[in-house]
């Protein structure tokens, strides 16, 4: 012990505290400087991530990767306004070493859901679990499991499990009709992706001044959540308030896309706009972790297919879950609504737009339309530099893609804990298996998805008809008020 | 020569890390009811320091949220420490007023004195002791910064002489607009080691106002005798030398327990303050 023990009554004290220890970068005279230090902010009220103060060593690698990775932290001004400036994209759980910060979990919601009698439970599973869920259970990483976690719900106890490729297909079959009526018109080009939820939050926080070229589709998630309580429920003759919709999502971000005031389509339709077209939300790792305790083993069940009918896929609907597959999958179903012919061979082994570069760009020819540039972006700081070249007119594309993740969706914020901090091994396992699914599937385009065809044909009509729009469509939100973006960083 | 911190208000994001930091390096424990950051956060025995968020409305009117750092001040002549009659409260040579467990007699008069209401009771142990930050009176003494000082991702406080540390913040708060143009700690109740500047008033952010610049202690005892109750109560009892030997044996006993502890059992993760004598 340093310092001057008191002297009374001829007894030697100390003074009280002292006793814990701190990490070594912080142990050095007060004029050095740390370099890595602190902690990300996180309010407590963050609808998709949540810390264990208890576990947090202040070892300040989620400041890292959500300043140098996702470039929100330190990308904006002092003082802050009245927001605590997070896109929820969870890549700060995947770095934390103590496991200090995990999603908001939310598998008690869920397990009650399940435990009711009158309830009918559903599910959806996005593209990236089956790459990642077994993971879990012990297989090596980029593992196909998708039989075998649709055999492992239904053992849980869900009563129909659904595919959100099913509803990739669908967003693209509106995106690709979006962004070809933008290409003859011209109008709010470049078309920016919008179903990552982590980027359509910084595109609100950052980029507001070019909301106009967010695509207006909803993200896959909810486009099948707003379709299952309409749809589905009308074919299946339940009502949609009985029905208690699960998303199983690579990504944090989801829990707060489905908490967005606006995600009630099905709702307002029925008349209850207290309806939520999603429910809740679980991350790869809750799921997993929900099988666990139920004592499934993933690893050792047989394979079942999805539910109708919102369970058919196609190759394009399964590659949405890796950087450059939304783009991949919405210029094959663009070249059909122009051409009314299926895309040539190159456009189902686009190399171009595949790969964990990060930003990517390619051209493609649409007969009829022309030229059509593309840029590709995952992990959001990259993306910055596309962002200022659109904000600027210094660019030429007509289509951007944009994942707040590196990787995309594989490598979400949700994903199982498979390397610290994640890697691009692990990242490019999980990809090379969605994209040897596609390879190998019969269908490869939306447009081929005969389940989506029926929704279009009994219920919806076309792409961007009126109840299109009013279900699968959707607004945005100006948060450029809630905070002062940093001019320089 | 003094030591001070100058906190700058406008630059917290309410990350908690200093607070964390704080329970780290005094291995304080975490209490469940009462948290260290946030609306509800409170200072208590086991939160020497915690991070309040305040609603306020900042010059042109927009709604804003501003943290303040909460902590012990380190009064320059701290009514603590002249309140106490067994020296357990000391201000060393770099200004920290720190507090020696085995000298007190758990009368309390530092938590009637003190104009902050800083020190805190462990009401609920059998030994019961004060608490309050101690400035890591143990680390400055090494030429560190204190823990939460040190952790601070977006440079909040600033560690350094009191002395420059007010001519630093006077230099910016004449510069910048953005500021108000006082300095808190830099005269209240005679000054304090902690000095804060901010662009919102201090009383909306939960600081005492109306302080004065006399320092306390040339109070402290009238001010004690205007409480009759709790120095009759405790007085007589104190005065009582029985009390008095007793407590400094149960401390001492509890400290022996300690050691043993560590040194026996090498259970070196034992919490010293969650042992009971
Ligand atoms: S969720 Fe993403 S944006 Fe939010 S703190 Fe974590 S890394 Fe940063
Ligand atoms: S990564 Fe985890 S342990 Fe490290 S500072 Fe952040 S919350 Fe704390
Ligand atoms: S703030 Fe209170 S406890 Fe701290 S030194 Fe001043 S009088 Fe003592
Ligand atoms: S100076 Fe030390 S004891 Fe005081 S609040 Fe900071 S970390 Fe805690
Ligand atoms: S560490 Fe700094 S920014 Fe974080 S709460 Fe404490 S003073 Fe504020």
């Amino acid at each position: 012990m340093v310092g001057a023990g008191a002297v009374v009554a001829g007894c030697a004290s100390e003074p009280a505290g002292g006793k814990g220890w701190m990490p070594n970068q912080y142990n050095v005279a007060a004029n050095w400087p740390v370099q890595v230090k602190g902690r990300v902010p996180i309010d407590s009220s963050n609808p998709a991530i949540d810390r264990d103060d208890t576990k947090c060593i202040l070892c300040g690698q989620c400041l890292e990767v959500c300043k140098n990775v996702v470039s929100v932290y330190g990308y904006y001004e002092l003082p802050i306004q009245n927001d605590i400036t997070c896109i929820h994209c969870g890549q700060c759980t995947m770095w934390c070493p103590t496991g200090a910060i995990t999603e908001r979990n939310e598998i008690k919601k869920v397990q009650a859901a399940l435990a009711s009698a009158d309830q009918h439970v559903i599910v959806q599973t996005a593209p990236a679990i089956r790459v990642a869920l077994g993971e879990e259970f012990n297989l090596p990483p980029g593992s196909l499991v998708q039989g075998q976690q649709v055999t492992a719900l239904k053992k849980a106890g869900f009563d129909a499990v659904f595919d959100t490729s099913w509803s990739a297909d669908l967003t693209i079959m509106e995106e690709a009709s979006e962004l070809i009526k933008r290409l003859t018109t011209g109008k709010a080009l470049p078309h920016f992706t919008s179903c990552c939820p982590g980027w359509v939050k910084f595109a609100e926080y950052f980029y507001a001044d070019l909301q106009p070229h967010l695509s207006s589709c909803k993200s896959p998630q909810q486009m099948l959540g707003a379709v299952a309580k309409s749809y589905y429920a009308k074919e299946k003759g339940i009502a949609p308030e009985q029905i208690f919709s699960v998303a199983v999502m690579p990504c944090t971000a989801k829990k707060f896309e489905c908490q967005r005031p606006e995600m009630n389509a099905a709702g307002i339709l029925r008349g209850n706009p207290a309806i939520r077209d999603v429910d809740v939300v679980l991350t790869t790792r809750e799921l997993a972790n929900l099988l666990k305790s139920n004592g499934i083993d993933l690893s050792r069940l047989v394979d079942t297919p999805y539910d109708s009918v919102l369970g058919e896929s196609t190759g394009a609907g399964v590659i949405f879950g890796a950087t450059g597959g939304v783009t991949e999958a919405a210029v094959r179903t663009a070249y059909y609504l122009v051409t009314r012919q299926d895309p040539p061979a190159a456009l189902l082994q686009w190399e171009n737009v595949r790969g964990l570069k990060g930003v990517k760009e390619a051209s493609v020819e649409l007969p009829g339309v022309g030229t059509v540039k593309v840029a590709v972006c995952h992990g959001l700081r990259d993306a910055r530099v596309v962002l200022e070249k659109v904000r600027k007119q210094q660019s030429d594309w007509h289509f951007i893609e944009f994942m707040a993740c590196p990787g995309g969706c594989i490598g979400g914020g949700g994903q199982p804990r498979t390397s610290l901090p994640p890697s691009d091994e692990v990242r490019k396992a999980r990809m090379a298996n969605l994209y040897k699914l596609d390879g190998t599937a019969v269908k490869r385009a939306s447009y081929q998805n005969k389940e989506v065809m029926d929704l279009y044909q009994k219920f919806l009509h076309a792409p961007l008809s009126e109840e299109s729009e009013s279900l699968l469509h959707t607004h945005y939100v100006d948060r450029s008020h809630q905070l002062k973006p940093k001019e320089k960083v | 020569m003094s030591k001070g911190v100058l906190v700058d208000i406008t630059k917290c994001i309410g990350c908690g890390s200093c607070t964390v930091a704080c329970k780290m390096w005094n291995k304080l424990e975490y209490d469940q009811n009462v948290s260290s950051i946030g609306e509800t956060a409170k200072l208590n025995d086991k939160n020497w320091t915690v991070v309040t968020r305040t609603s306020a409305q900042d010059s042109k009117g927009q709604a804003v949220w501003r943290f303040a750092k909460q902590q012990c001040m380190h009064c320059l002549e701290p009514a603590c420490a002249s309140a106490c009659f067994s020296r357990a409260l000391q201000r060393n040579a770099d200004g920290a007023v720190e507090y020696y467990p085995d000298l007190c007699v758990g009368c309390r008069y530092c938590m009637i004195a003190c104009p902050f209401d800083v020190p805190k009771y462990e009401w609920s142990k059998a030994a019961p002791l004060i608490t309050k930050c101690q400035l890591c009176s143990t680390r400055v003494a090494k030429g560190e910064a204190p823990a939460c000082v040190a952790v601070c991702p977006t440079g909040v406080m600033k560690f350094g002489d009191r002395q420059e540390l007010l001519q630093e913040a006077h230099q910016l708060i004449r510069r910048e607009d953005l500021y108000l143009k006082t300095v808190y700690g830099e005269k209240e109740v005679g000054g304090t080691c902690w000095l804060y500047i901010s662009d919102i008033p201090f009383d909306q952010l939960g600081f005492k106002s109306g302080l004065g610049s006399v320092a306390l202690p040339s109070y402290t005892h009238s001010f004690l005798k205007n409480v009759p109750i709790i120095a009759l109560g405790w007085g007589v009892l104190l005065t009582g030398m029985s009390f008095y030997a007793r407590r400094r044996n149960e401390l001492a006993k509890a400290r022996q327990e300690r050691l043993a502890g560590k040194n026996g059992e090498g259970d070196a993760d034992a919490d010293d303050f969650d042992e009971e004598a």
